[in-house]
């Protein structure tokens, strides 16, 4: 399926999606209430048939005060590809998990709590994934700032 | 060794010129360490492919100087090249390798990141700014990577560290770390010809050698 054509099929099932502009590959912004329904509805739908969840990771848009979360979808059957673009607060960044409809989600999701500070509700194993357990903070986030990092002079 | 390095010093010294001795023992030992440096397989990330990969293959051939039995394990390895970003997750699992190795332990520290945290060194969260924050550091090799040469050059280094810095009097002490950095205006005609000469004092047989050793060749061949 085309990009126009899979823009269409999907805005059919979740009329709410809009099209991300500046986008390299179709895009839909999709409200987070409505993200876990379409993700079942792209896995199992016999023409979209989204299988595999290529990977999952942030954006932090600091001035808009806002966190934008992707997720780049593949169909190995049909060969095409989506991705799904949810944004939340930046001060109470909470979304659904998608670990029961792609299983990877799972650490990908872990490793988007890891370094920007997502929470995922019905996680089942919200922990860190890269840095120590102890570890204060979210590195990724714009405003991070620790005693270890050193700027650079001018 | 440790029966050697441990007790010897003590039964030679004593004795009338037991300190020639134990001198002469000092130079055989080191000489045996220098050449048979026992690499451990630890690399974090590209330097490794240089020094790990391109040294050991066929080309560059790391096995010219006694140190390509790369070990698995820190028990049986004597020299931990740090190829690679140091973070902060992995410097607790690099002091412990660096504890588990035997004495003498010898360590290089190969390309930017492992000197001072290279790229990484401003604005990250968990570069460690050279290796040398964590375990001490005997021979430093820069570059980004290091070519084989200049990794051969810091194994160089060190070779002649060990040759001439330690004693079995003193077992620990060691001569200071050395930039092991390619001097001013040195090209790669002259580290051929320093390896040359290097490769040549060992057992390579040269043709005026043979023929002035015994009475196995014609003395025509000193023609050549």
């Amino acid at each position: 399926m085309d990009a126009p054509n899979l823009i269409a099929a999907v805005q059919a099932l979740q009329p709410d999606a809009t099209v991300r502009a500046q986008s390299d590959r179709p895009t839909l912004i999709v409200p987070a209430h409505a993200l876990v329904a379409l993700a079942t509805q792209l896995r199992d739908d016999p023409d979209l048939r989204f299988d595999l969840l290529e990977t999952h990771t942030a954006i932090d848009w600091l001035e808009e005060d806002r966190f934008e979360l992707l997720y780049l979808l593949t169909s190995v059957p049909h060969g095409h590809h989506l991705t799904l673009s949810v944004s939340i607060d930046r001060d109470a960044p909470l979304v659904p998990t998608v670990c029961q409809v792609w299983p990877i989600a799972e650490w990908l999701e872990r490793e988007a709590y890891d370094l920007f500070g997502i929470l995922y509700d019905d996680h089942p194993d919200l922990r860190r994934l890269f840095l120590e357990d102890d570890w204060v903070g979210f590195p990724l986030r714009k405003d991070y700032e620790d005693d270890f990092m050193l700027e650079r002079p001018e | 060794m440790g029966v050697i390095t441990d007790k010897l010093p003590g039964v030679l010294e004593p004795l009338p010129g037991g300190s020639v001795l134990v001198t002469a023992v000092d130079q055989l030992i080191n000489w045996s360490r220098s050449n048979s440096l026992w690499p451990l397989t630890f690399g974090t990330s590209c330097c490794a492919i240089e020094v790990m990969m391109a040294t050991g293959a066929a080309r560059h051939d790391l096995a010219r100087f006694g140190a390509e039995v790369a070990r698995p394990s820190p028990r049986q390895a004597d020299l931990l090249v740090i190829a690679g970003t140091i973070v902060k997750r992995m410097a607790p699992r690099l002091r412990t390798l660096y504890e588990q190795m035997a004495e003498p332990r010898y360590v290089m520290a190969t390309g930017s990141c492992a000197i001072c945290g290279g790229p990484f060194m401003y604005h990250s969260y968990t570069t460690i700014r050279g290796a040398d924050e964590i375990i001490p550091v005997d021979v430093y090799v820069p570059g980004c990577p290091p070519r084989p040469e200049a990794f051969f050059y810091g194994l160089l280094t060190l070779q002649k560290m060990i040759k001439e810095g330690e004693s079995i009097r003193h077992p620990g002490e060691r001569r200071r770390p050395v930039l092991a950095a390619l001097p001013e205006g040195m090209t790669l005609d002259d580290i051929r010809k320093e390896m040359q000469d290097l490769l040549s004092h060992d057992a390579n047989v040269t043709m005026a050698d043979a023929v002035a050793d015994g009475a196995h060749y014609s003395a025509e061949l000193k023609d050549f």
